[in-house]
């Protein structure tokens, strides 16, 4: 299975967001997006989605077209961001089966129970979101993206405000996520931590891309190196 | 079969979050109780007979309770983000629609009780009419309310102006459900035959089915991004 | 149609527009006879009627336009909704400013519940909506689709509300132009009506066609490779 975007273009309004963004991603294998805020990152996660309308280009799930008006193609698209999405008046279990039904399904008690318990968030079902910490909501939101059992999951800072308990459950929660036939693209600006789990990442800079390599053999520092240096990078490089 | 099962999920998922928001309907409740005694008080019933200004009264806070209502419904699907997730399932835009506008007009329904008799307790409208004509009346004409505030609602919410919007967006178009409502409710309330009632009713709903089928055609257009 | 194009349509209409309507202003101050029963105040009529019908116009452009947007997500559509609602919102505020002007002499009040003017009152408060929510999304393209979704509910509402404000009893001057045995308006007032509505109609399709192509070319990007913060 493969995700591809192929020259991607989004516009807010007189922003150009995305400016002919091609990436793609590999079942079995995390695919980071790196940048400065306001480089695109959320962007080129929501294009990639379905989630926003596309200005140019287009996305291609196994070579075929997709569109985020597609509810078939919506029902294997998963997403966890940095805001939960989850009702706070509503339990952990009221909403994931909330959301199961939106996705068709009746959400069987042991479905829900597996899902809770892979984020090892068994013990949550019963409590309200509110009154939940950051780390337990975000486990919680993991789970309802598992629930479906979406073929693309987008994380998009997924780390932001856990604590190093939190992101260490999420970190493993997401090794666990990428092995079998997920294709996940993580945003994030932790950089260290990103290359730590993605088997390949790019580095998005105003909208385009500025380099895209394997995860290994990079450190932060030279990947960072590229947030800025715009003159430094070769053509070939930027071309990627 | 589907749709019905999601419109029951979203306006369930709803009610049980208003149920356990505490302050909301205790809110709404004093609300509709003092509009009706602010507008009791500010007429001179000494030269307005109560009867005929008790079906325009109603209409107004009615109208009032239902914008209200309608302003607050999508900032709690926005603040945590549910919404996006909403979104990315793969439900009809179409039954989340109907299921927000159904949670809604069960609580608007409250609402009108409660407005029915707060208003005809401050005016001291006696012999209101017959209960089942004004529920008649009162049924299509919440529908609509709650139609088009739910729909504009959702297009305020994208807006930085948010709930000072709603009101400029949504007034003009429930004209006709307060002028046929008021017009059904005052014959009512003076104990007109039916006959003569069932030409706004007949009107109402056909507001309220207009406005039903106008918002789950156009919102898709205001859902996504 | 090309912006460039419109823009010199829109500046040879509206040219014509103007003439025409300062040859009205002329043909109303000195040329058309008074009418008996109201006086010189029914001269008012011959602004009033035109920009009622030009703003008529104008809003079913800009609803027709914004449905069309929503179908098809052609930009250009959006432009001329947003070209016909200003002009709408103009005309449609001379006819209510005029409209009031003449009753209170005519009729003794300022306003009356005529069907008309409260159909028109309502259209202008939906397009004063259609521009606050065009103004107050952030991302200018939900903007454009909201303020789409405004003006075709607005649009699908007219109905009800001719039926509702209907109900009101009517004390407009009946129609007097068109009726199946011939106008009964004076030869020379009908003529004056007459260049008024066309002068009226160039000059709103003059500046409808202006507006369109001012619209079309400010949301043009600049080439690739200019500067940030280069474009107009």
């Amino acid at each position: 299975m493969t995700l591809e975007g192929r020259d991607l273009v989004c516009d807010y309004g007189p922003t150009r967001a995305l400016d002919g963004v091609s990436a793609s991603a590999q079942a079995g294998a995390i695919l980071a997006v790196f940048g400065p805020n306001g480089a695109g990152k959320t962007t080129l996660l929501k294009a990639l989605s379905g989630e926003r309308r596309l200005d140019g280009g287009r996305v291609l799930f196994d070579g075929v077209p997709v569109s985020g008006t597609d509810p078939a193609w919506r029902a294997r698209v998963g997403v966890v961001s940095h805001r939960t999405g989850l009702y706070e008046k509503l339990t952990v279990e009221e909403n994931l089966r909330f959301f199961a039904g939106l996705h068709g399904q009746r959400a069987a008690d042991d479905a829900l129970r597996t899902a809770l318990n892979r984020v090892g968030a068994s013990a949550l079902a019963a409590a309200r979101v509110g009154e939940l910490s950051r780390g337990q909501r975000q486990r919680a939101a993991l789970a309802r993206t598992l629930l479906h059992d979406p073929e693309v999951v987008f994380l998009d800072e997924p780390f932001t405000g856990l604590d190093p308990d939190g992101a260490a459950l999420l970190e493993a929660a997401l090794a666990e996520l990428s092995t079998g036939k997920r294709i996940v693209v993580l945003a994030t600006h932790d950089v260290a931590r990103g290359l730590r789990l993605a088997d390949r990442f790019l580095v998005l800079r105003c909208g385009r891309v500025a380099l895209e390599d394997a995860a290994v053999g990079h450190q932060a520092p030279d990947v960072t190196a590229a947030f800025d240096a715009t003159a430094a990078l070769a053509p070939a490089e930027v071309a990627g | 079969m589907r749709e019905l099962r999601w419109i029951w999920l979203f306006a369930a998922k709803d009610l049980r979050t208003e149920l356990r928001s505490g302050g909301r309907l205790p809110a709404m409740a004093a609300f509709v109780v003092l509009a009706g005694f602010l507008f009791a008080v500010s007429l001179d019933r000494t030269q307005i007979p109560s009867r005929s200004v008790a079906a325009g009264l109603l209409w107004l806070v009615v109208l009032f309770a239902a914008i209200a209502g309608a302003g607050r419904t999508f900032d709690l699907e926005d603040r945590h983000g549910a919404f996006r997730h909403v979104l990315l399932a793969p439900v009809s835009r179409r039954a989340v629609f109907l299921g927000k506008t159904a949670a809604n007009l069960v609580l608007l329904w409250l609402a009108t009780a409660l407005a029915f008799v707060a208003v005809t307790a401050f005016l001291g409208v006696r012999s209101p009419g017959a209960l089942v004509a004004h529920g008649a009346v009162l049924l299509p004409g919440t529908v609509g309310l709650a139609a088009v505030g739910t729909f504009f609602g959702r297009v305020s919410s994208h807006s930085s102006l948010g709930d000072t919007l709603l009101p400029v967006l949504a007034l003009p178009l429930l004209v006709p459900v307060v002028f046929f409502g008021a017009t059904a409710t005052a014959r009512v309330f003076l104990d007109r035959p039916w006959p003569e009632v069932a030409g706004p009713v007949r009107l109402l709903w056909a507001f309220a089915l207009g406005a039903l089928a106008a918002g789950a055609v156009l919102f898709r257009h205001t859902a996504e991004d | 149609m090309k912006p460039k194009s419109a823009g010199t349509a829109g500046c040879v209409l509206a040219a014509a527009g103007v003439a025409t309507i300062l040859v009205v202003h002329w043909m109303v101050a000195f040329w058309v006879p008074t009418e008996a029963s109201m006086g010189v105040v029914q001269r008012i009529f011959y602004v009033h009627v035109p920009a009622a019908w030009t703003s008529f116009l104008a809003f079913g452009l800009a609803a027709l336009a914004s449905a069309a947007y929503l179908w098809l997500e052609d930009e250009r559509a959006d432009a001329a909704a947003v070209a016909a609602a200003e002009g709408g919102l103009v005309f449609g505020a001379l006819m209510l400013t005029s409209g009031p002007l003449w009753a209170k002499i005519a009729w003794g009040t300022y306003w009356e519940w005529d069907p008309r003017l409260t159909l028109t009152l309502l259209l202008w408060f939906t397009y004063l909506g259609y521009f606050l929510v065009r103004g107050s999304v952030s991302d200018p393209r939900k903007g454009r689709r909201l303020a789409a979704v405004v003006a075709v509910a607005g649009a699908l509402n007219i109905p009800l509300i001719h039926v509702s404000v209907s109900w009101f009893r009517s004390i407009h001057p009946d129609a007097v132009v068109i009726k199946p045995d011939g106008p009964t308006l004076h030869p020379d007032m009908l003529a004056t009506l007459l260049v008024s509505l066309a002068g009226f109609t160039l000059l709103f399709l003059g500046l409808f066609c202006l507006r369109y192509s001012v619209e079309v070319m400010s949301r043009r990007r600049p080439p690739a490779g200019a500067p940030p913060g280069a474009s107009s």
